[in-house]
Parts: structure tokens; sequence; C-alpha cells
């Protein structure tokens, strides 16, 4: 395959890797975080610590990276989770910004030089095994009880509380979770760039990672896996336009917004039996549309 | 209706991708045989864009000017450049991009050691040589004692750059006491803070203050008070020349008058236009000095061209390109391994001195730094000064 | 001692310009419930409409000054038509105002960007440079200013609130939205005019960051620090935007005067949530069920 499109893929299986973490807690237990990039920071350096200085393996060391992502949640989890709203978001944001300014600073990773050398383990192959698992996992998680008790906290958090869900508790599994997948994104993405820079973990990195869920619809896990792959590459698309290139992105993002504010599968899945329903119904309109056609169409 | 558009929008963005995959790929293999593809890398957005711009004009205008003096090697001359933004992934994309797609011979740029890092696992797939310009941290070439087979470089390196203003400082301006401000996240302001102040410890001064701010912080009178406290001899600001300006401009407010050192990151008309007075009598190591004949013509063929004034970036893209079209030349074929080859073994005259690319480093090899000292708003060019001894 | 004094002015000065920016925040706030991300942008805007008018135009100061928060204030009318008000009719939840929000400010950074091109420019001198000197204190001449303008601002805009027709119209919709259209309140002028006022102050902040330090494309960086300083003080809150940006900058500037300028702001988050475990409103907020 050619390194570039490859590449391209790769990076889409990395982003979409936290994007699946992020769409848990924002798309099914609307909580909205601005610090998944530290999330990702957090795995990735944990995940190079080990196989750099330890001769890990490539998956333990992803584990334990999401593992230590998912500890450190734990921590933000226990004094934030009960703010709300906007003071959730800017305590995210300042827990993201926070640990991007320690590893400026730990001269043990090089600060803000940078970390190279790190090895080449990652590739498109356990990237999309790594991925499909995830997928799979969330989808579960989804549609068991807990699932079905973070989506009831997203809807009416007060409404919840009253018939029993304990929400600390789910708001809390669901960030823990969240933050493990954005670490073993991070831990990916040091196997991939070979180099770790705090820089790489910037807000930027958060929000890009936000945009892609609301783009792909918030509740949906096809709609997170259709946005990572189409809004990686659109920054591609559009290299050859040099300097306007961002100009389009953000103009994109706001035409998006307001000509389809759910996303685009908002709250919809692409399963197989869902797909079968979708060509049902557009053969049925087809014939009702050509059927239509005799008598004059009104469509 | 909405719905409909977006809709299309959706398709057109499939489809444009699709295309600009063919379209890519039917171009590179028709016209590989008479033109030459070099491809260049950098910030054309986000905050090194100054640079970035100034460099890829830099290269057009020279590619231009080769052209119309019949090519290299018989060959037309075809420069492909894209934006990094200044980030790591993107650099791993562009260059990806440059060597899969577009199947350049060589790469020039970036400017940005944390971006020239990571694209060696790349060109080393791809085995395209890479001309970097001002990434000046020594992993960019050589890492774990080993040298990257396709990184190459036409600067010289952190570790001297601190060096010689320390030594500088120490030996000819005779500070004893030296306060260092620094941008906590940045990989070049650390490095150049590093190796400053290992050298003026070892020199016999003291360093009385080391100070951070963040990146994109503009007010830094919170750490020059600070700092004034300690009253230094010299202030080492090693960054870039915007908060240079305010930085200085801040301490000159503060009554604060130690006279004030920097690296490469600050000879820009802007500097002067914002700071004229707090940046008086101030020094600066450099790549070369600006008054030099040598480089006279360059600046007055790119102020023609495109009507304002080279950045340092501009003269060292222009030896970078100098390097490779040589390397070209002496490779005697389109083949970027036999050009990595010819640029291992290149000694040159440049603009920014001589480049004699030592083998084990990849480095320019024995290039001096100039020291510069900013008087009546000049850049007045002091003495070539070499640290280390 | 002078070092402390000195310290704290140097505080009061940058807190004085977060105050600034973050009122025009968090006067929006108010009345959406959301963060706009954009206001960054329209003070970027107002110190490149402020240089160009000072140079290209060499208009005096007070016409470039007034102009450009004029102009400000058409830009921010302008983003809230087209980014917002679609929004609005369809209902959608605060997060897709936020997202549209930084659609709005990538734009804004990067068309600037891409037409007048990243390089920073320094605004001509109008005021002297030299600061006034109190034994080895030294006071800027621009920061009294920009503490009065600040002060002005914040006073004309509590009068407008508090004592005008419109005031009142605006106090309403903030309290509930649907209940005033009803009583007759036309709550889409309203919107209008809360959004012009915040980019008129948006726009004073541009020019006045901009004489102080310079005009660059990433001046809407800066405002997450305004941004932060209104959560601190209570969103939606004008004077607890005031008084928590004042309090974030001289905390800030303490931090790196005694304690580490390179864990400046560390220190200033880890007090931020400090502060909103213990008044999850901030300082000054309404009630968080308000908002809910």
């Amino acid at each position: 395959m050619n390194t570039y499109i490859e590449g391209i893929l790769i990076l889409a299986g990395i982003n979409l890797m936290a994007v699946l973490g992020l769409s848990l807690l924002t798309g099914f237990t609307g909580l909205f975080s601005f610090g998944h990039a530290g999330f990702m920071a957090i795995g990735g350096y944990a995940s190079a610590m080990l196989t750099v200085k330890f001769h890990w393996p490539l998956i333990p060391a992803l584990l334990a990276g999401g593992l230590a992502a998912a500890l450190i949640s734990a921590v933000i989890g226990k004094v934030t989770l009960n703010l709300k709203g906007d003071y959730f978001c800017i305590a995210t944001l300042g827990f993201g910004e926070a640990i991007r300014l320690i590893l400026d600073n730990v001269q043990y990773f090089g600060g803000a030089r940078g970390w190279p050398g790190i090895p080449n383990y990652t590739n498109i192959w356990n990237v999309i095994a790594i991925n499909l698992l995830a997928i799979v996992i969330l989808a579960n998680l989804i549609r068991s009880r807990h699932g079905r008790n973070m989506i009831a906290i997203r809807e009416e958090e007060l409404a919840s509380q009253i018939i029993g869900i304990n929400v600390f508790k789910h708001k809390m599994v669901s960030l823990m979770l969240s933050a493990s997948y954005a670490g073993i994104a991070g831990g990916l993405m040091a196997h991939y760039m070979t180099f770790l820079q705090p820089k790489m973990f910037s807000l930027v990195k958060s929000t890009e990672l936000i945009i892609i869920v609301i783009f792909g619809g918030l509740g949906s896990i096809s709609g997170s896996v259709l946005g990572a792959l189409v809004l990686t590459a659109l920054p591609e698309v559009l290299r050859s336009f040099s300097r306007w290139r961002l100009v389009c992105y953000g103009l994109a993002v706001i035409i998006i917004m307001i000509s389809r504010p759910e996303g685009l599968l908002g709250g919809y899945e692409l399963t197989p039996s869902s797909i079968k329903k979708l060509y049902n119904r557009i053969i049925t309109k087809k014939r009702t549309r050509s059927q239509g056609l005799g008598g004059g169409d009104t469509l | 209706m909405k719905k409909k558009a977006f809709v299309l929008l959706c398709v057109l963005l499939v489809f444009s991708l699709a295309l600009s995959g063919c379209g890519q790929k039917s171009t590179s293999t028709g016209a590989a045989n008479d033109t030459i593809k070099i491809g260049w890398m950098g910030s054309l957005s986000g905050d090194q864009a100054v640079w970035g711009q100034c460099e890829f004009d830099t290269v057009k205008m020279l590619v231009e000017e080769a052209n119309a003096k019949g090519g290299i090697l018989g060959k037309k001359l075809e420069v492909i450049g894209y934006d990094t933004k200044g980030d790591p992934q993107e650099a791993v994309n562009v260059a990806k991009r440059l060597t899969g797609e577009d199947k350049v011979v060589a790469i020039l740029g970036p400017n940005a050691s944390g971006n020239a890092i990571p694209i060696a696992p790349v060109l080393e797939a791809a085995k395209v040589p890479d001309i970097a310009t001002v990434a000046t941290n020594p992993k960019v070439t050589v890492l774990d004692g080993k040298v990257k087979p396709y990184n190459f470089r036409v600067c010289f390196i952190d570790p001297y750059q601190g060096a010689v203003a320390a030594g500088y400082a120490a030996e000819v301006l005779k500070a004893k006491n030296a306060a260092i401000l620094y941008d906590v996240g940045d990989d070049y302001s650390q490095g150049l803070t590093q190796f400053f102040e290992d050298y003026f410890v070892k020199s016999g001064g003291t360093i009385v203050a080391k100070e951070g701010f963040k990146s994109g912080d503009v007010d830094f009178r919170p750490q020059l008070s600070k700092i004034k406290a300690t009253n230094p001899d010299v202030i080492f600001m090693p960054y870039f020349f915007k908060e240079v300006a305010l930085s200085a401009n801040q301490a000159r407010e503060l009554d604060i008058n130690a006279t004030l050192l920097g690296g490469d990151g600050w000879p820009s008309e802007q500097l002067i236009s914002m700071a004229k007075d707090a940046v008086e009598g101030s020094y600066f190591v450099n790549h070369l000095d600006f008054d030099d004949p040598e480089v006279q013509d360059f600046k007055a063929r790119y102020k023609a061209k495109y009507s304002k004034d080279v950045e340092l970036n501009g003269y060292l893209v222009h030896d970078a390109f100098l390097l490779l079209s040589d390397s070209i030349q002496r490779a005697g074929e389109v083949n970027s391994e036999k050009i990595a080859a010819a640029i291992e073994t290149a000694n040159i005259k440049g603009i920014t001195g001589k480049i004699m690319i030592g083998k084990d480093t990849h480095n320019p090899e024995g290039k001096d730094a100039a020291i510069i000292k900013i008087v009546d708003g000049k850049y007045v060019f002091q003495q070539k000064f070499a640290a280390g001894k | 001692m002078t070092e402390f004094l000195q310290q704290l002015i140097n505080g009061l000065s940058i807190g004085s310009v977060y105050a600034l920016m973050a009122v025009g925040y968090s006067l929006v706030y108010s009345i959406m419930n959301f963060s706009n991300f954009a206001h960054g942008g329209v003070i970027m805007f107002g110190a490149y409409f402020g240089y160009f008018m000072l140079t290209v135009y060499d208009l005096p100061f007070p016409v470039a000054f007034i102009g450009s928060a004029i102009l400000t204030a058409l830009l921010a009318v302008a983003i809230e038509r087209a980014a917002y008000s679609p929004l609005r009719e369809r209902k959608a939840p605060f997060l897709y105002f936020i997202i549209s929000a930084m659609g709005a400010s990538i734009f804004l950074e990067n068309i600037i960007i891409a037409t007048i091109g990243p390089t920073f420019r320094t605004y001509p001198q109008i005021f002297p440079k030299e600061p006034f000197r109190i034994g080895s204190l030294a006071i800027g001449r621009l920061d009294l200013m920009i503490f009065a303008i600040s002060a002005i601002c914040l006073l004309l805009l509590i009068y407008i609130i508090d004592y005008t027709k419109i005031g009142k119209a605006i106090q309403a919709t903030a309290y509930n939205t649907k209940a005033s259209a009803l009583m007759g309140v036309n709550t889409a002028v309203i919107i209008i005019i809360v959004f012009a006022l915040g980019g008129f102050l948006a726009g004073i902040a541009g020019v006045m960051f901009g004489m102080k330090y310079t005009v660059y494309p990433q001046i809407g960086a800066i405002t997450i620090k305004s941004f932060i300083a209104a959560v601190f003080g209570g969103l939606g809150s004008l004077p607890g935007a005031v008084i928590g940006s004042i309090l974030l900058a001289v905390i800030e500037t303490l931090t790196s005067g005694y304690l580490s300028s390179q864990y400046r702001d560390l220190i200033a988050f880890a007090l931020l949530i400090g502060v909103l475990i213990v008044r999850p409103m901030g300082l000054m907020g309404k009630t968080t069920e308000d908002k809910a």
C-alpha cells in the first residue's frame, strides 16, 4: 500500500481510538472534555517509557498506558465530576494544559525538546485490530445496563438520580474508560511517530477530537468512525490550498454545524441490520417513485 | 434542502480525496523524465509562519532562477511545498506525501527541530535525503551516537550556539553574573538555555536567575522584576524576536540596564521597529554577517521580487538549495540515494559560510558563528567567534 | 518590599487587560449560556482594525479607537447571524454553539494569516513609553489608561444593564428567554444588541492590547486566560469577570515572582480548581441550578 495513504489511515485510526473514548464521555454521558489530549499524553509517555526504558512489547505497554491515564482521570474525576457544564469543561482544559506544562519541565522525558528514538511498533494492522476490539467493547457497554444508565444521565441528570441511578459512579466509569481509550491512542501515536513532544498534545488536539465527535454525531459509534476518517483526511485533501487550508477547515466546521447540527449520524448506528433496513427503504422509495411517475411526480 | 447540501458536501469531499490521489500519480509518472522534483516543508500557518513563508518564497525564487539558466543536468526543477503548521504529526504526513505521492528526490526544510526529528523514519523508508534549515537540535541528525543516513542540515547546532553565547559573555563581555529568561514550552529555547548554562558555569560565571514563561505569553514583567532583584550583568534571552521585542521593552521599562544577549531567533526588521531603543547595545549569535558582500546580491534579488526584506531562514534555505543542487550535479543522475551520498561528501561555499558536511554528524563542520551587536538600530558585525576550546 | 509592590503593580496591569477581555465574554455568556470562543478572534480583529486605521489611513487616535470598536461590533453581530442564529432556531444544545464558535475562531485567525500575513505589527507610538516612576517603582502610562478604560467600560455596562430599558430587557432575556419573549421582549434584537456590545468591548480590548504589546494573528489564544478568569469570577457575572481577572493575574504574578515561573500556570490552575470545589459557581456566579 502507498505509504502516504497508509500513514493517513494509521493516523485516522489513532484519532479514532481517542475519539471513541471521547464519544463515550461526550456522546453517551453528556460530559464535555477539553483535556483529552492530556490523557493521550499520559498514555503516550507511559507506554513509551515502558517500551524504551524497560523493553516491554507493545500491547502490554499500551494497556499500561491506558491504565495510567485511567488512574489519573479517576483523581481528576473525583475532584471535578460534580461541577456542571462549562465548569467541568474549564477544569478539564486546565488539566490538559497542566499535563503539558509538567511534561515541558520533566527532563527525564526530554522536556519541551521532545523524546526521539521510540521504536516504531505501530502499523496499520495492529491499529485496525485494536480499534475493532475497542468498538466491540464500547458497543457492548452501551447496550448494557450501564450504557443505558449513562444515556439516561445525558438526557436528564436530575431525573436519573431520582430513579436511583448512581450518577457520580456512572460518570466516573465513563470518564475512566474514556481516558484509557485516549491513553491507548497516545501510546499508538508514540510508537507511530517514534517521537514525543508535549507540543503534540496541545489544546488544539483536544479541540480537534471534540470536533470529530460532534461531526460524526453525538451518541453514535459508527458516526465517530466516519468522522475520524473524514476529518483526518480533510486537511490532507485541502493541503494543496496551502495558506487557505485552515480558513476552509474553519468554514467547513461552521457549515456542518449549522446545516446538520446532529452530525453525520447523530444517535443513529450503521449496523448490518440497519444497513439492510436502509437498503430496503431506498428500494421501496424507488418503487413508489417509479409508480408515482406514471401519474405525475409529486415528490 | 440543507440536508441535500450536506450530502453533496460529503460526496464532494470523498471525490476530491479520490481524485487528488489519482491526479498526483499520473503526473508523477508522466513528468518524471524531464523535471527534477524537490520538496519543501515548513510552517505556513501557526506562530512560525513568518519564517516558513520566507523560506518557501526563497526556494521558489531560486528554482525559477535555476530554470532560467537551464536547470540542473539539463532538466527543469519543480518545487512542491506543504505547510506543517509547526506540528510534528503534520510534518510526518507531509514527508510521507512528498516521498510517497509526489516522489520528490530530496526535501528542503523543515525549520523546527521538533518537525525534523520525527520525519527520519519516513526518509529512511523512502531513501530520500532531507536538508533541514535552522533545526538546531543535535538529535536531528544524530541519535544515540548513530548518524541518521538521510538527515542533513546547513546550520550549526544548539550546544555550539549556546557555548558561543556563553563564551562571548564570559570572555569578551567579562560578565560574571548572568540571568536567563526562557520559553518553557519551546524546544529551541530549552536547548539553548541548557547549553548556555552549562558553558557559562564552566567558564567560571554564575547563573543568578533562571526564569521561564509559557509560549504565547506577552507579559514578562513578573519574571523580569525578579531578575532585576538579582542584578545580573547580562540577561540571556534565547527565544524569537516577537518575545524578544516585548521582553526587552518591558525590561527597560522596569529600569533594567543589563546587556541583553540572544541567539539566532533574534534577527528581524520587526525587532528593530518595535524595540529599537530597548535592544540598543545588545548582542546576539548569528549564522552570518548581514553586511557581508557575499550576501548582498541575494538580499537584493529577494527584495526586488517580493518587495520585503529577507528573514534569517531565507539565507539558510538558500544554502540548503545550493548544497542540494551541487549534490544533484555531482550525483550525475536524478536518484535520491546517489544524491544523499553526494550530500555526504559536499564541500561548497554558501552565503552563510563554508559548508562541508561531516560524515559522522551530517552537520556543516567548522562553521563559525557571527556575533552581531545592535548599534543605532543596525546589525553591526563584531567578530567570528568559535567556542569550546 | 519594592519588588513586592512592583509585582503587585505588574499583576494589576496584566489583570486589567484580562478584565477588558473577560467582560465581553461574560456578557455574551449571561444571555446565551455558552462560551463564545470566537471572542478571541474578534479581539484580534479589533487590534488589526485599530492598527490599519492608525497607520494606513492615518486617522486620529480617538477616531481609530471608536471606529475599530464599531467595526468589531458589526463583526460580532455578523458571526452571530452566520454561525449561531441558525443553531438557535433549531434549539441545538450548547455543545454545538461551542463547536461553531471554535470553527469561527479558526476561520478568523487563519483568514488574517492568509490575507495580511503572519508577521506581527507594531502600533505607532501614541503615548510616551517612559513610565511614571515612584522611587524605583515603574507604572506604565498605558497601564493606567487601560485600567481606567476597563473601569469606565464596566461602569457604563452596569449602567446600561441596570438603569435602561434595554438593560432590563437584557436581564429578562438572560433570566428566561422564552418567558421574556412571551412578555413582548424582542429577544432576537436583544441578542443582537448583546453581541454588538460584546463586540464593541472586544474592539476596545484589541486596540488596547495592540498598543500595549503588539498585533499578531494568534492574539485569540491569550483570551483563554480571560476565559479562565471569567469562570474563576463566576460566568455570567460582570463584576465577577473583573474581580476574577484581577485576582488571577495577581496570583500568577506573585507565583512567578516568589514560587516558580516555570510552574506558574500549574499553580494558577490548581487554585482555580480549588475555588471551583469550594464554590462551584465561581466567586460571584449565579447558582448552578440556573444554568442546568
